[in-house]
This record gives C-alpha cells, sequence and structure tokens, in this order.
C-alpha cells in the first residue's frame, strides 16, 4: 500500500540497487528499496510500505477466478518494448553482480520465498512445480505449497483447518484432469479444496485456508535481503 | 577589477562546477545497473542525489553570479566566454540533477494507468499477470508490461496501492 501517515505517495522507478530497484516517491523525495519496500533514505527512512497479497499466476487461471476483474492495458507508444511471455525464464541465463552459492545453488534460480512465524525459506520453484504439493515447516508454521491446474501457478497456505486441531495432511488429486475444480484432499476431514484454498465438499465446505505471502525471485535476490534463510528443494538437483 | 579579483571569480565558478559536477557523476556513478552496490556508497549517492536537487541550484546561481562578475571584468573575449561556457554548464547539472535517467532513458513510467476487462486485452492464457484483489475488486497486472515499465501506482477497491515488479 502507498499510504504512510495518511499521505498516499505516488512512486517512480530511481535507480538499482544489486539488482533490485530503487523507488522515489514524489511527495517526499524518499527512496524505497522494491524487494522490502523499505525506505532507506529521505525523509521517510524507515519507514515500511504494508505488503499487499498478491499471486503471480497464468492469465487463465485468472480469468477462471475472476472474470469481472480488470486488467493493466498496455501502452501502445511502449508496446515494442515489452518483454516476452517468458521473460523470467530467459533472465536466468543473465549475469547476477552479486553471488551466493550456497548448497549448490545459482544466482538465477527461480525461488519462491516465504517468510513466516520468524523464520525464511526459498522454495526451488522448479522442484514445486514438480512436486505439486508441498509440505513444509517455517519455524513452528506447517506451510503447504500448492501448484495450480496451469501447472506453472503456485499459492501458499498456512496448513490449518480451522476448527479441526492438528496439522491436516493434504494430497494431490486429479493431476491428470486440469481443469477439475478440485485438486487437493485432506486426511482429517476428506474435504475436496480448490487452488483458492478453499473447502468445495466434505465437512469443511465453505472454509479457506489462510494464504500466505510468497514472493516468486532470483536466489540472489532473495538470499540478499533474507540472510538466514533456509532452502527447500536443492539437495536433489 | 584586478587580477586576484578576477581569479577569485573562476576559482568560485570552478568549485561551482566541483561541486555541480560531483552531485551529478557520483550518484549516477554508483547508482547504474549490473553493478554492485555497497551499502555505504549507495548511502551516499542517496544523500548526494538527494541534496544535489538543491545544492545544484545553488551552485548554478553562484556560478551565473560569478561569470556576470567576470564579465563585466572586462578581461580578453576568449576567457569571458570560456567563463560564460562554464556557468552554462553548471546550469546544465542542476537541470540534469533533477532528472530521472531510468525513466527518461531506460523504463518509461506509467503516467496515466488505464484498465480493461479480460476479454479486451492482447494477453495469450499462458501470459503471467500479477493478481490482486481488495475490497472484492481484482486487478491483473501483466508481467511483461511490468517488466518494462516496474512501477503502476493504482488504486483497487478503494486501496491506494503501488505494484511493482
Amino acid at each position: 500500500m502507498r499510504n504512510v501517515d495518511g499521505r498516499r505517495l505516488t512512486f517512480h522507478l530511481a535507480g538499482i540497487n544489486n539488482q533490485n530497484f530503487l523507488m522515489r516517491d514524489e511527495e517526499t523525495g524518499s527512496y524505497w528499496q522494491q524487494i522490502s519496500g523499505l525506505a532507506i533514505s529521505g525523509p521517510l527512512k524507515g519507514r515500511q510500505l504494508t505488503l499487499v497479497l498478491s499471486d503471480e499466476l497464468n492469465f487463465a487461471t485468472w480469468k477462471a477466478e475472476e472474470p469481472a476483474g480488470t486488467v493493466l492495458k498496455e501502452v501502445a507508444k511502449y508496446a515494442s518494448g515489452y518483454e516476452t511471455k517468458d521473460w523470467d525464464m530467459r533472465m536466468r541465463h543473465a549475469a547476477a553482480v552479486i553471488q551466493f552459492p550456497e548448497h549448490g545453488m545459482q544466482s538465477r534460480d527461480l525461488v519462491l520465498g516465504i517468510q513466516t512465524a520468524g523464520a525464511s525459506r526459498a522454495f526451488l520453484y522448479d522442484r514445486v512445480i514438480a512436486e505439486m504439493l508441498v509440505k513444509s515447516y517455517l519455524g513452528t508454521q506447517p506451510v503447504l505449497l500448492v501448484v495450480g491446474p496451469d501447472g506453472q501457478s503456485v499459492r501458499a497456505f498456512r496448513d490449518r483447518i480451522p476448527g479441526v486441531d492438528g496439522v491436516p495432511d493434504f494430497y494431490r488429486l486429479n493431476m491428470d484432469q486440469p481443469g477439475a475444480p478440485s485438486l487437493m484432499i485432506d486426511a482429517a476431514t476428506g474435504s475436496q479444496w480448490n487452488f483458492q484454498g478453499c473447502a468445495i465438499s466434505g465437512s469443511a465446505k465453505g472454509a479457506c485456508l489462510e494464504r500466505i505471502p510468497m514472493l516468486k525471485d532470483y536466489w540472489f535476490n532473495w538470499r540478499n535481503y533474507n540472510p538466514s534463510t533456509t532452502i527447500w528443494g536443492s539437495g536433489t538437483r | 577589477m584586478s587580477f586576484s579579483a578576477r581569479t577569485r571569480w573562476i576559482l568560485v565558478l570552478l568549485a561551482c562546477l566541483a561541486v555541480s559536477l560531483a552531485s551529478v557523476a557520483y550518484p549516477l556513478y554508483v547508482i547504474r545497473p549490473f553493478r554492485a552496490q555497497g551499502a555505504r556508497e549507495l548511502a551516499a549517492a542517496l544523500v548526494i542525489s538527494r541534496i544535489g536537487r538543491v545544492l545544484t541550484v545553488v551552485s548554478a546561481l553562484a556560478a551565473v553570479a560569478a561569470a556576470i562578475a567576470y564579465w563585466r571584468a572586462r578581461a580578453p573575449m576568449f576567457r569571458r566566454i570560456s567563463v560564460a561556457a562554464g556557468a552554462v554548464l553548471v546550469c546544465v547539472l542542476a537541470v540534469l540533477a533533477r532528472a530521472n535517467f531510468y525513466e527518461l532513458l531506460l523504463f518509461h513510467p506509467l503516467e496515466h494507468p488505464e484498465f480493461a476487462a479480460a476479454a479486451d486485452v492482447r494477453l495469450d492464457d499462458d501470459d503471467k499477470v500479477i493478481a490482486v484483489k481488495i475490497g472484492g475488486s481484482a486487478r491483473a497486472y501483466p508481467i511483461r508490461e511490468m517488466a518494462y515499465h516496474h512501477v503502476a501506482n493504482d488504486v483497487v477497491g478503494g486501496t491506494a496501492l503501488a505494484a511493482t515488479y
């Protein structure tokens, strides 16, 4: 969110810091780090923007979930400069100015980064996609990463069903039926759940898992801002 | 005007030029793509960038005053022209100190973001979007556009947000 102390800020691309960009707000001239939303220089130094929960989805998946949604239109005079749809994959071959070659990680390995319960972890994107459903813990929090029916979109949830004790076991369903509305089932209630983390049948019908913010990023950038991060999925490459 | 007085005005002009050049060049040098930035040099560059906006204006005013004073000193014409050119350069640096080269030269900003229904945009089903939903309003920002513009200042469901990529 771009309201700080009741003032609405307008941001501009203003520079780069180890390949993560800097923003500058018109109203105070403060500089903000894009990945963290933290003001690092200027009158608002130290202030933190509030993160808005977001997804990175395939357009088809988003349209199916939000048929009444609206989409940012391209600006015709700049459209020739727009990236191709596989931009993030192509950028994996670009050089990085900082490296963290821990655990065999390459600078531009794509990871899904989660910070919660005082812990941070990078989940190797390719492994998550291959597994389709990943169960893990961050600190004391059980988390669930679920791959969408498009085989590319991923969401993260807290692995707790409202009103149900303990950490339920979830299992993947319908992997050979991409259009099926349910894609996982839990062992605690036998309910079937959709990609939005809501139960669509069974005793938990209507309940929704709590979403956890997750960032799809390159390893070097995630690691640079999460120095104590752990890694999931690097051991079997 | 005595030789020492003319010299003084030249020194003022050179000092203005040095300050303005440093105010513009140092941030540009530090904050550039494909270069690792250290924490201290970045902090210094950002401070210089911010104060440089005012400092270069002060410097330009001082340079112009020095050039006018030197011009009146009846030095040889080529020297007066050189000093005048120096003052012009300091003024140009004052303009450059306020320029956002990233948006001017590299990635043009979204001045007035516009939105349309999904059926009315040119996107393939496997294009990727950044999606938010606030207060019942759903919005998608195509990544192929956001990878160019990098920032979209928007209001969704009554909440002002900045979508970034």
